[in-house]
């Protein structure tokens, strides 16, 4: 198993394979203005969920790095995780039927976690497995079982994602593509958590 | 499939009853758990619900413990070193919004199996699916020798009156792939199973494979092709080496909104399984979201150790572009085989087949 790039999306900054590529600290609306240097035209972008956004400008600056020869379409897994499942907008739909007495449709949609790969798997047409699963916090060594499980059952890559965003402001995304190659050093336990350390500047 | 990979049922609580043979004298009698609940829709509604006795809040903690106290007991003369939980629910204890609604899930497992890893999947209406398909995934890769499967969710306020925003509840019981049908009926439930490397109780049947899929089509409309869940049953008839000739019986997802049917039937006529014997369980348990997959696949070993059919109830006229076997009387087949599959909102499909021993 090997890494072949990695993403972070927080409304500070993004990076890609830990170089800056976004500074977001002087922005209004961080998201909005990471999707406008993106340069793709995907209108959808702006309905989104806050989990959905930040999950969405990783994976664009991840598509370069997609390793060619597989079937993208349907043999990459997407395995998904976070601590507060769809928290933030779970919050808002409350909000919209005990406050404002009209229950919303459009936040109730996004009160489900797994929306976030339905996203993206509606965005780049990939028909493959999906799971998303919500644990006490970032745990590298499950992302590595999961994905060698993947692997095992004949998937070629996946797309792994911590994406949380929760209603007292903590809000990240870190993503990293992992392609099965036989060669490299099947741990990638180490490299995932001095990773998810160096871009929470911990 | 290198190895053998063992499902049985362990404990299946629901407002049917709260053990397995409750829920199989109410299958056997075409007992639904749907009801006419009064003001638990927004603004004080009525809807119809599948809700188990009682308004009390906390229903996700008390559900959950109810199902683990009775799958303890039939574990307690095994001793279990190398076992994990998974759990499959959507929203898990929704009355502890604002914080962290899966907070309370780990704790209560700790109750019942202390120290033991847990695993929460919340994948929307394929979550039981993925959930069983993950362990087996588990107990094939050798990390655990057993692992329980538990599917829960609760009846809400919240997603009682999500469901009424998208006009999705049907104003009467909901009346799976029926021409009448206009909507799902919500329901509650946990239903908890065993899949393991060795056989460990009666019940036991093979698990022969199984793949989730994403439409890439849409967040919470059902594609209009079916592609998603061809794709995974494709999957999965690929993984477990089957084909549609071999399976006996197809436990449907079957919410009876209009969308839905109309998609699983054109994804059935896709993969040739028009003909095969088929139901929807919403009928008798109402959907029961993260649960449904798991209590759906309980029904279904259970069918398969009675060689017996279950009517979809609710369904009564050919109500979708592709006519399917839908099973309108309960009878005796032989079912030795059978597949199971859900689809939700994300897009996502899931599918898994089951065999009876030899």
């Amino acid at each position: 198993m090997k890494i072949l790039a990695h993403s972070y999306v927080c409304p500070q900054a993004v990076l890609l394979n830990g170089k800056p590529v976004s500074d977001l600290k002087n922005e209004e609306n961080p998201f909005k203005s990471a999707y406008q240097q993106l340069g793709v035209d995907y209108p959808k972008f702006y309905k989104m969920d806050v989990l959905s956004k930040m999950a969405f400008i990783g994976t664009e600056l991840l598509l370069p790095y997609f390793p060619e020869g597989i079937d993208q379409e349907n043999d990459l897994q997407l395995i998904f995780a976070n601590s507060s499942a769809s928290q933030n907008t779970d919050n808002l739909f409350v909000e919209s039927y005990e406050k404002l007495k009209n229950p919303s449709p459009s936040l109730f949609v996004y009160t489900l976690p797994n929306i976030v790969t339905g996203e993206l798997s509606i965005r780049h047409k990939w028909y493959g497995e999906n799971c998303f699963y919500v644990e006490d916090s970032f745990n590298p060594g499950h992302f590595s079982e999961w994905a060698q499980m993947a692997f095992d059952k004949g998937n070629k890559s996946c797309l792994c994602g911590w994406v949380e965003a929760k209603t007292d402001g903590e809000q990240e995304c870190f993503l990293f593509l992992l392609t099965n190659s036989e060669n490299a050093d099947n741990s990638i336990e180490l490299e995932l958590s001095t990773l998810i350390k160096q871009y929470r500047n911990e | 499939m290198h190895k053998p990979v063992y499902i049985q049922y362990l404990s299946l609580v629901s407002p049917l009853g709260n053990t397995v043979e409750q829920h199989l004298e109410a299958f056997k009698n075409g007992v639904s758990g749907i009801k006419l609940t009064e003001k638990a829709g927004f603004q004080d509604t009525s809807i119809p619900l599948a809700k188990r006795e009682g308004n009390s809040s906390n229903r996700y903690d008390t559900l959950l413990r109810e199902a683990l106290e009775k799958a303890r007991q039939k574990l307690s003369s095994k001793l279990f070193e190398n076992m994990a939980v998974i759990v499959s629910s959507t929203k898990g204890n929704i009355d502890l919004l604002p914080g962290d609604t899966f907070a309370s899930t780990k704790p209560i497992i700790h109750e019942f199996f202390p120290k033991t890893d847990v695993f929460i999947i919340s994948n929307a209406c394929v979550s039981g699916v993925i959930a069983i398909n993950t362990a087996a995934d588990y107990i094939l890769a050798e990390k655990y020798q057993e692992i329980i499967v538990i599917g829960i969710d609760a009846v809400s306020e919240f997603v009682s009156f999500g469901f009424q925003s998208l006009f999705a509840l049907s104003n009467e019981a909901c009346r799976p792939f029926d021409k009448d049908r206009n909507g799902t009926t919500l329901g509650e439930g946990c239903g908890i199973v065993l899949v393991s490397e060795e056989k460990v109780s009666e019940s036991a049947v093979l698990y022969k494979g199984g793949s989730s899929s994403n439409d890439a089509n849409h967040i919470s409309g059902p594609s209009r092709t079916g592609e998603g869940l061809v794709r995974s049953i494709e999957k999965t008839f690929k993984r477990s080496g089957f084909t549609a000739s071999d399976i006996d019986f197809v436990s449907a997802h079957g919410t009876a909104t209009v969308f839905n049917d109309e998609m699983e039937s054109i994804a059935f006529g896709r993969t040739n399984l028009n003909q095969v014997p088929l139901n929807s369980m919403k009928g008798y348990f109402g959907h029961t979201l993260g649960a449904a997959g798991v209590l759906e696949t309980i029904m279904s070993i259970i069918s398969m150790e009675h060689n017996t059919l279950f009517p979809c109830i609710g369904y009564c006229e050919t109500g979708t572009s592709v006519p399917l076997n839908i099973i309108q009387r309960m009878e005796s087949k032989e079912i030795n085989t059978i597949l199971k599959t859900a689809s939700g909102f994300g897009g996502g499909n899931a599918s898994l087949i089951l065999q009876k021993l030899p």
